[in-house]
């Protein structure tokens, strides 16, 4: 079976260094919510801060790997600009007839079945879908938007603390408050991926692939249509797999 | 009351004993106190310091005249702050605005470096940086000079309210100059006559156990006197009654039972209103005046014009309340007292003014009892004299002698010094060496100053800063400050609180290349052929002072300050007077041959000059509890509460002239004029403008006050008390004007 | 009682004379234009002849509250109530320098500081009470206005202060934003109309009010769905799942 190049490995590098920057930064973060707002209640906070030596060595923490994220992600770009153009153009381009029904359609799939389609009439069939599915696309728009807006607030929050006077300080309450709705919504999007990509088992090829960067034809063609219709003609090299070649798409 | 000598000994650990009262936190006091103990070592200070942990030095507050006890906190070598030592009772155990801001003057990017020359003219501010070695030299040469040319009392010396300033004093009197003033012929030494000539003896006043004071002429809640303005608010919690008599709406008149804005120089005509109901009422112990007072029939008759109906048309202030309050003072007598004052360098007649405030005291029967007027106190420090050779060239005496009656002999009198200088009668005096003084900025007439300097061949300024008047200097000095000096002993008396003794040792080394004056002085009497005069050191000097006082260096060492439990009250009891009479005299019999007034007479105050009566005004200077004149307005954490002076005027006068709050204004006298910051306030009379002492200074080394606000010695007049020679600062008119308007 | 270290006030002793503020600056380093403490006045504007008492000088600082607002305002918990001494603190390594407790407190207790750009007011000296010492303001008071000490140990000269008056004891509250302060005068303490109205800012409010109930809403959403697929996925289809192909990828290849 032919073999298609999902991810290079700097993708899959990129993937999994955002991924586990992320995680701690969410797991760093909440702990620095206090007690009275944190959604987890007092015992996490305490728990983080006692860890760090205190809320400064938490938050320190948390500065530090916040700043190592946005560093892996200048470098990921300086790079790979054309991947990353290449993602951004994939992510944002957005068929609306085609992807939010099919948007719709597999959310109720996925939750009720497909009954309640069945039951006004629809088909239960998807549309095709390209390199991203709708799914994808909306979890890396909220990702790509998320992570702008708290890198954002997050260097303001920085700047707080190493430049801002007091005159300024209405920045930082406001970047307090969008940084916290970014979170949430960031986190929001990452349950559902997560679950998607990782524990849903029709994912499977999928989420291998974010390790060994291919996938097989079979699920290429099911799941991304578009996609591998595209590509399916190209030749495999010399590892048999069918390369993204980005170049050509451009 | 406790007994001082029983707390000192228990307070080992000045900062452990108040807290522990206060606080309650037994546990952590007790837990701290063997480290602070540690710390007050001396031997290990230094130690404890170079190891960045905190040590503790005993000094005494320099930032104005009272000597608060303190304690240095030094870590790293640095002063990080100044603590009170709860051990001074004379201050209660407090350090004020300023004395806190002491870490500040000592750090100050303005101090003075390096020994300086000045290159250009006279406040042209061209300086050329000298070594120690050429500035001694120099000084040496001149002294010697001018000794030749003009004879020894052609050097006049000037010490400003310093615990070195006695060095000063003493080269003088080795050198052979007789010609010496001090800071006190411009503050205080109008009042001190007064009462030395009705008692005997300048007292203190015991407001602590007094039930009624009368304030006139004095704002003890502004200008801080240890341990009177914190007495005063203990007396008043305890029900004690304070009545204020001020031209200005003070703090102390806010916080007064009565205050009475009465007409400025006219406090004598209600002092002679008290006197007369004290008298026509009977209302004094007729048995103690009659034994220990003299003149009182003279008093009587003197005092039956002065009617309060009399005195309402001179004060402002209605007849019957002036009668009220003579029955109030008097009920409450003898623990009652018109307050003495400190600074009586106000009116051309100051001495007569207080004299009347002493007669009121003497009514009451209050000398030497609880709450009333204190003689001084046994302390037992000695005093070191000089041998000092005769120059047989030398004057008969003062240059400023002669002029007024009762001078005293060992202040002089800086304005009437002044005029010799410039007129150079009754002979040339063409040096001067001036420590930590500043005449340029305290001294009324500016300009009459500048003059006097501009006489002199050779002007030498020992100071912390470059004053106006070393801004005008020939050669100036750089000096340490109090926290980087070892000092001699002084005594002190806290009215009824204490009588102590005080020094200094040394919280850091003395920064950049000043030296203390001891040490310039020391060296130049080497040159001079003077060495056998300044062949001890500070310690020794201590010791010859302390001689009598067993055991009080360990004390000092111990606990910062000593204290001599001597008799407080009754100290007349089986004495005389130290009067001609040898009773409190009411009728002054020396007077008479001086040619004065026995009893004092009442003159009114001058009008303005009526060309400018419609835009005059009388101008009052004063100061609040952050300023000490010029020596602590360039402070930068005082420069922050008090950025400026301002000239206050009520609403209604500059409504009259079309001045506005907030505006710039020229203020201008007879003899000079300047700019400032217009207040409209109703705290103040209308026929009166008030402004701070300390700004508007000339010397460009003064960063935060050079040019800023109004100098009250460019617009005040040079009069002076016909009595002392004391500077009358509150006889000048001056005209308001909006600043860069039509003049 | 839990500890509260507090500050019993007899404003009537005094006398404006600003020490409280030079000391306060020195011992804590407070930077040029800011202090940590004051003295209010109130003065008669005009006052008459032959009265008393027509100005009264209250000092203070932060009144380490009882239900402080700066807390509430605070995002971090960099500011908190420490139930060991009953102090407001600030931990200057957590504060970001948000400036939300500022307007927060109605006595204007905090500021911003200029180097360390963070919060700062009044600690009682925590270094130096550590030494034995009182805090400098305390310490250096020439009439002893300010009394220091924790009101709940019956044997502290502030708790006996306070017992010695009872029933004239009075608090410098607006009715609008009572703090509950642990900074108690003796009677007839002026002026009292100088606190203004505690306000949290706009993010911080937005923050708590829909912020806070609006994300967590969305991640219960997402968290639902999730539950949801799972349970579908797992559970009702899990006998026709057994391919590892459930039926969203059967309709898919059938598209």
């Amino acid at each position: 079976m032919k073999r298609f190049e999902r991810h290079t490995r700097l993708d899959i590098a990129i993937h999994w260094g955002n991924a586990a920057l992320w995680l701690l930064l969410m797991l760093t973060g909440l702990g620095l919510i206090k007690a009275e707002y944190n959604p987890l209640g007092g015992w996490y906070p305490a728990l983080l801060r006692a860890m760090f030596g205190g809320g400064g060595g938490l938050l320190l923490a948390h500065e530090i790997l916040g700043g190592l994220w946005i560093l892996c992600l200048l470098l990921y770009l300086g790079q790979n600009p054309r991947g990353a153009a290449f993602f951004l153009r994939q992510v944002f381009a957005v068929d609306l007839a085609r992807d939010v029904l099919w948007m719709v359609k597999k959310m109720v799939l996925m939750t009720l079945g497909p009954k309640p389609l069945k039951m006004i009439g629809l088909s239960t069939d998807l549309p095709p879908q390209g390199f991203y599915n709708m799914g994808q696309k909306a979890f890396a728009q909220a990702a790509v938007a998320g992570g702008f807006g708290l890198a954002l607030t997050g260097l303001i929050m920085v700047w707080s603390q190493i430049g801002l006077g007091a005159e300024s300080t209405w920045l930082v309450s406001w970047a307090i408050l969008l940084h916290w709705i970014f979170a949430g919504l960031t986190f929001a999007g990452l349950l559902v991926h997560v679950y998607m990509a990782a524990v849903n088992p029709e994912e499977r090829p999928g989420f291998r692939s974010m390790f060994t960067g291919w996938v097989p034809e079979d699920y290429a063609e099911h799941h991304h249509a578009l996609w591998h219709a595209e590509v399916r003609e190209q030749l495999p090299d010399e590892r048999g797999i069918v390369p993204q070649r980005l170049g050509d798409r451009e | 009351m406790s007994d001082p000598m029983n707390s000192a000994r228990q307070g080992f650990d000045p900062g452990r004993r108040n807290f522990l009262k206060a606080a309650g936190l037994l546990g952590a006091g007790a837990a701290a106190s063997p480290r602070v103990l540690r710390a007050l070592a001396p031997a290990e200070a230094q130690a404890a310091s170079v190891r960045g942990e905190e040590s503790s030095v005993f000094s005494a507050c320099d930032m104005c005249f009272n000597r608060c006890g303190l304690i240095a906190r030094v870590r790293g070598g640095r002063v990080t702050k100044l603590d009170p030592n709860p051990l001074f009772t004379k201050s209660r155990g407090m350090l004020c605005a300023r004395g806190q801001a002491g870490v500040a003057q000592l750090y100050d990017s303005d101090r003075l470096k390096t020994p300086l020359l000045r290159q250009g003219a006279r406040g042209e501010g061209k300086w050329k940086r000298i070594s120690w070695d050429e500035a001694i030299a120099l000084l040496s040469a001149k002294l010697e000079e001018i000794g030749k040319k003009y004879t020894r009392c052609g050097m006049l010396f000037s010490a400003g309210a310093d615990m070195q300033s006695a060095f000063v004093n003493r080269f003088a009197e080795v050198y052979g100059s007789f010609n010496v003033t001090s800071h006190e012929s411009l503050c205080l030494i109008s009042g001190n006559r007064a009462f030395l000539d009705t008692f005997g003896e300048v007292p203190f006043a015991d407001v602590l156990n007094s039930r009624y004071v009368i304030m006139a002429g004095a704002n003890r809640f502004e200008a801080l006197v240890t341990p009177d303005s914190m007495d005063m608010v203990e007396a008043m919690k305890g029900g004690a009654k304070l009545v204020v008599l001020d031209p200005r709406f003070t703090k102390t008149a806010a916080m007064a039972d009565e205050w009475w804005p009465i007409r400025p120089g006219t406090d004598m005509a209600f002092m002679l209103a008290l006197c007369n109901v004290i008298i026509n009422e009977k209302l004094y112990d007729e048995r103690w005046v009659a034994e220990k007072t003299f003149g009182l029939p003279e008093l009587h008759e003197h005092v039956s014009a002065y009617t309060p109906e009399w005195a309402a048309q001179e004060t402002g202030i209605p007849g019957p309340e002036i009668a009220r309050i003579a029955r109030e003072l008097a009920a409450a007598a003898p623990a009652s007292l018109v307050y003495p004052g400190r600074r009586t360098s106000d009116y051309e007649n100051s001495t007569q003014i207080r004299r009347s405030f002493a007669i009121v005291n003497a009514l009451l029967g209050n000398w030497d009892k609880p709450g009333g007027l204190l003689a001084a106190r046994q302390v037992g420090v000695k005093p070191v004299p000089a041998d000092a050779p005769w120059y047989d060239d030398n004057p008969e005496t003062r240059v400023d002698a002669h002029l007024v009656p009762l001078m005293f002999e060992e202040e002089g009198s800086f304005v009437l010094t002044r005029e010799a200088v410039i007129t150079g009668e009754p002979y040339p005096v063409k040096g001067w060496f001036v420590y930590k003084t500043n005449p340029m900025q305290t001294a009324p007439d500016r300009t009459r100053t500048l003059e006097m300097v501009k006489a002199m061949e050779f002007v030498c300024v020992v100071d912390i800063q470059m004053s106006d008047t070393a801004w005008m200097a020939d050669l100036v000095l750089p000096a340490p400050s109090y926290l980087e000096r070892k000092d001699p002993c002084q005594a002190l008396q806290g009215s009824s609180a204490c009588a102590c003794v005080v020094t200094r040792e040394p919280a850091v080394p003395a920064m950049f290349e000043s030296r203390p004056v001891f040490d310039v002085l020391k060296e130049v009497a080497g040159r001079l052929d003077l060495a056998e005069h300044f062949d001890f050191t500070i310690e020794e000097y201590r010791a010859k002072q302390l001689a009598a006082l067993n055991g009080a260096a360990d004390v000092l060492a111990r606990d910062g300050v000593y204290y001599n439990p001597s008799k407080v009250y009754g100290i007349y009891d089986n004495m005389g007077y130290k009067t001609k009479s040898a009773k409190i005299e009411l009728y002054n019999q020396r007077y008479i041959t001086a040619g004065l007034d026995p009893l004092p007479v009442y003159a009114p105050p001058k009008s303005p000059p009526k060309e400018i009566a419609d835009s005059a005004f009388r101008m009052v200077v004063g100061r609040s509890a952050l300023v000490t004149q010029s020596s602590s307005t360039n402070n930068a954490l005082l420069h922050e509460l008090v950025p400026t002076n301002t000239l206050w005027m009520h609403p209604a006068a500059a409504a009259r002239l079309g001045l506005k709050d907030g505006e710039m204004v020229r203020v201008k006298s007879p003899v000079g004029e300047g700019t400032q910051k217009l207040h409209v306030t109703a705290h103040i009379r209308e026929d009166t403008v008030y402004t701070e002492t300390g700004f508007g200074a000339l010397s460009k080394g003064l960063s935060r006050i050079n040019g800023n606000g109004l100098c009250i010695a460019a617009v005040l007049e040079g009069k002076y008390d016909s009595v002392t020679g004391n500077a009358a600062m509150h006889e000048t008119f001056v005209s308001v004007t909006k600043a860069g308007g039509a003049a | 009682m839990k500890p509260q270290l507090a500050m019993v006030i007899d404003s009537a002793k005094c006398m404006d004379c600003k020490g409280c503020m030079v000391a306060c600056k020195v011992a804590n380093e407070v930077p040029g234009g800011h202090f940590r403490n004051w003295i209010k006045v109130k003065e008669v504007a005009e006052p008459r002849p032959g009265r008393g008492r027509q100005g009264h000088f209250q000092p203070g600082a932060c009144m380490h509250c009882d239900k402080p607002m700066c807390v509430d305002a605070c995002p971090t918990g960099a500011t908190f109530k420490d139930p060991k001494d009953g102090t407001v603190k600030i931990d200057r390594a957590l504060c970001i320098g948000c400036g939300n407790c500022i307007p927060a407190c109605p006595y204007g207790a905090r500021y911003r500081h200029p180097v360390l750009k963070v919060a700062d007011k009044c600690d009682y000296c925590p270094e130096r009470r550590e030494r034995g010492l009182l805090p400098a303001c305390v310490d250096t008071c020439p009439t002893k206005a300010r009394v220091f000490g924790d009101i709940a140990d019956p044997d502290s000269e502030a708790a006996r202060l306070l017992a010695a008056n009872q029933g004239r004891i009075a608090r410098v509250v607006r009715a609008d934003s009572d703090t509950k302060p642990n900074m108690f005068y003796l009677a007839d303490t002026a002026p009292a109309d100088w606190p203004h109205k505690a306000s949290i800012t706009p993010p911080m409010l937005a923050l708590t009010k829909w912020a806070l109930p609006g994300v967590s809403a969305l991640i219960g959403l997402a968290a639902a769905g999730v539950a949801a697929m799972a349970a579908r996925r797992f559970l009702i289809e899990r006998d026709g799942g057994g391919s590892g192909h459930g039926p969203g990828h059967g309709t898919e290849k059938e598209g």
